[in-house]
């Protein structure tokens, strides 16, 4: 559903992904130490700790889990649940935070003992883990333009882009309509942005999404309601005793009016949780499982190659703005060698994910680039930047007594720099170029941030799918592999050939 | 019929002046050589004359164009084209084009410059490469010469302009001495053929024989001046004794 809630986006965004791979690496190391934890089915552990280790994401935002900004804690609905739930086992609620796309995975690894973050019971995700029974009824609202007319659902849709978060029970919804041209997204609010600018024609996701994020958008307006379904607690199928435990809690809850409370407290009660109290817990159905097939290489494959377009045209747009930013820098006037000189630091000294941010949802009122554009262009100017380091680099290495020689032959200052200059300064730089590209190819990821499925994006989707990050992450790095390689071939054996120069 | 005309030439580099007050005249025809010990402003001289270093004062006519103090690459860049294209020059290190082979150092600027048709510039450079002695490695790059035939090289690129005058810098200080002599050879060929010329060197056997005139530069100031028998015989000042290697009392 909603792998990463933000409104602060790039600064939460780079956090996430920094604190994912601090995370990965100390849950190595804790792995390789003590091995699974626990060995009976959970609940002595759990008790003989004293606390309830439940995963969340706290990027997930308004009202899930988020940080309460004002008191510097955890606050949320969730965060409410979990707290009553401890309390009625006797423990203390201690909250793990973990990246929304891997918190079943990391469920699986034995990081927390549940996982409970609006996380959507699906026959992919019922394959894999247990659930409690539900404690929230939810719906999937459709929001287009108010302008929009004669959208009733989603067969009014064919063939135009529908906006939704990766691994969401909508885009299962959406997946079982055939025509509809499916756009994924990595946070709540970006998807309504697009909304807005046109980019997609309507947007399919939770109630409790739409209501917070989509509709108080003066322009849009919900067109109706598709499906339906809860969220429930997960725990690790090997753990009966803890399913048995944290349902039993959640069943008093309910009995109680404590979760009622709770709702009513955040404005989320509705009828429909009328039906929640009637629910048994869900167990695993082995009957939904998925692995990865021999039907996912074509997607892999288109995959890969939206990358080496994506690849190839920034490439291209990165070695022309170089070349003039590097020539401007070394030969042009102060003004416009000063302005070149802040491009550079500028697109340098700002993270490349920001600048797709900005190019693709800030720069929308005034221009409104579609995504594929928005990732050329983006990657293209910020390689700009580095390529003209390297080409500056080459510039400085031909001697003054070339461009000397040249003058005193009558050449003009231009026919000099195009004929002497750059082919001995290029001759210097193309190494560096090759190597550039292959860094761009592996960058290139990033553009799936603004909606674009290139082989990255293509994988986390897959890996969703299917439940399992290590076969699409080894074909991913297979694919990855075989592109760069025969890239870095060439950078080395072009080192050798070209770096004794002929001089 | 004068060719250059220096007069009251002031070039000054940070806070002192590296030439004072030059005055010289060279003639069609006339080879000049140009003597003096380091710093002594030989080669600011020589830069002068196609501004590729600029003056602060005084004024240049060389093959019918007039130089200003003060003239900028960018701004002047029509009126110092049509100076070079007119004055040929060979540089101590050479500077030939390391991407280019040998003919295509030679043809690049009658291509691009004068917009000679590529079969009448590529005739030119062959005969050019011929007369200095390497028809054999036109198609050779630079990087497989030796320093003398790279030399040659570049001074068949400089006659490849039809210079109306060919300033050479020191044309042989960069070169093993055992390749001193086939350059030399080259240039004495074009004094032979009656090139006019303006030659900074040390080589002072070489500027005896080939030198029309003498001029000894000491400190940016002409010093002493005559023809080449004048200077090497009857040195007049302590400065051209001294560089000529000669005692006070000899």
């Amino acid at each position: 559903m909603w792998p990463g809630r933000r409104r602060e986006v790039p600064k939460l965004l780079l956090k996430r992904r920094a604190l994912v791979w601090a995370r990965s690496i100390a849950l190595l190391a804790l792995v390789a130490a003590c091995g699974r934890v626990g060995g009976d089915d959970g609940v002595a552990a759990m008790r003989a700790r004293g606390t309830l280790r439940w995963g969340g994401d706290v990027q997930g935002g308004e009202p899930y889990v988020f940080q309460d900004p004002a008191r510097d804690r955890l606050t949320g609905f969730e965060v409410e649940i979990a707290d009553a739930l401890a309390r009625r086992l006797g423990v203390r609620a201690e909250f793990v935070q973990n990246d929304w796309q891997t918190l079943i995975p990391s469920l699986e690894r034995g990081d927390f003992d549940v996982a409970l973050n609006g996380i959507e019971v699906t026959p992919a995700r019922r394959a894999r883990v247990a659930f409690t029974r539900p404690y929230y009824a939810f719906s999937e609202t459709l929001v287009v333009p108010r302008s929009t007319s004669g959208v009733h659902g989603l067969t009014d849709l064919h063939g135009r882009r529908v906006g939704t978060l990766e691994g969401s029970l909508a885009l299962d919804l959406l997946r079982a309509e055939p025509g509809i041209d499916v756009v994924l997204y990595e946070g709540v609010e970006e998807p309504y942005l697009d909304l807005e600018r046109g980019r997609i024609a309507a947007v399919l996701l939770d109630n409790i999404i739409a209501a917070r994020y989509g509709l108080p958008r003066p322009t849009l307006r919900a067109a109706g309601t598709v499906g339906d379904g809860v969220y429930a607690i997960a725990v690790r199928p090997d753990r009966p005793g803890v399913l048995t435990a944290v349902d039993g809690a959640l069943a008093a809850m309910i009995a109680d009016g404590e979760l009622r409370g709770i709702l009513e407290r955040w404005k989320l009660w509705d009828d429909r949780q009328g039906t929640v109290a009637a629910s048994a817990p869900i167990p695993v159905d082995a009957a939904g499982r998925a692995g990865l097939t021999l039907a996912h290489l074509p997607l892999f494959l288109r995959g890969a190659a939206f990358t080496v377009v994506i690849s190839l045209l920034a490439m291209a747009i990165a070695i022309v703005g170089g070349l003039v930013l590097s020539v401007i820098r070394r030969y042009a006037g102060p003004v416009s060698r000063g302005a070149a000189g802040l491009y550079v630091e500028v697109f340098r000294g700002t993270p490349v994910l920001l600048q797709l941010y900005v190019l693709y949802y800030g720069l929308a009122p005034i221009l409104t680039l579609d995504a594929f554009t928005a990732a050329v262009v983006g990657l293209g100017l910020n390689y700009a930047a580095y390529e003209s380091e390297l080409y500056r680099a080459g510039l400085e290495a031909v001697p003054v007594g070339q461009t000397e020689a040249a003058l005193a032959l009558g050449m003009s200052r231009w026919l000099t720099l195009r004929r002497i200059v750059l082919p001995q300064a290029l001759r210097v730089a193309v190494p560096g170029v090759a190597n550039d590209f292959i860094a761009l190819l592996k960058d290139s990821s990033l553009v799936s941030v603004i909606t674009v499925v290139e082989l990255t994006k293509q994988m986390t989707i897959t890996a969703v799918d299917v439940r399992g990050w290590l076969g699409p992450g080894i074909l991913c790095a297979a694919l990855y592999l075989a592109l760069s390689y025969p890239l870095s071939r060439l950078a080395r054996h072009l080192e050798r050939r070209l770096a004794p120069a002929r001089a | 019929m004068t060719v250059v005309s220096v007069r009251d030439l002031w070039t000054r580099r940070g806070d002192s002046d590296v030439l004072r007050s030059i005055d010289l005249e060279v003639q069609a025809g006339e080879i000049v050589a140009v003597i003096g010990a380091s710093g002594s402003g030989k080669t600011t001289l020589l830069r002068a004359l196609n501004y590729l270093t600029p003056f602060t004062a005084g004024e240049v006519e060389i093959a019918g164009h007039r130089l200003r103090p003060g003239m900028s690459e960018r701004l002047d860049s029509a009126a110092l084209r049509s100076v070079r294209t007119r004055v040929g020059m060979v540089f101590q290190s050479f500077n030939l084009f390391p991407h280019l082979t040998a003919l295509e150092n030679v043809i690049e600027a009658p291509l691009r410059v004068l917009g000679l048709e590529r079969a009448v510039a590529m005739e030119r450079g062959q005969t050019l490469l011929a007369r200095v002695g390497l028809g054999e490695h036109a198609r050779a790059y630079p990087d497989r010469l030796s320093g003398g035939q790279q030399q040659r090289v570049a001074i068949a690129r400089a006659l490849a302009m039809e210079p109306v005058v060919m300033l050479f810098d020191e044309p042989t200080s960069a070169l093993d001495p055992r390749l001193v002599g086939e350059v030399l050879a080259v240039v004495g060929d074009l004094a032979t053929a009656g090139q006019t010329m303006v030659i900074v060197t040390h080589e002072m056997w070489f500027a005896r024989r080939v030198a029309h005139r003498v001029v000894v530069l000491a400190e940016g100031r002409i010093v002493e001046r005559g023809t080449a028998e004048e200077v090497f015989e009857r040195p007049l000042t302590t400065e051209t004794r001294a560089l000529l290697g000669r005692g006070e009392g000899r």
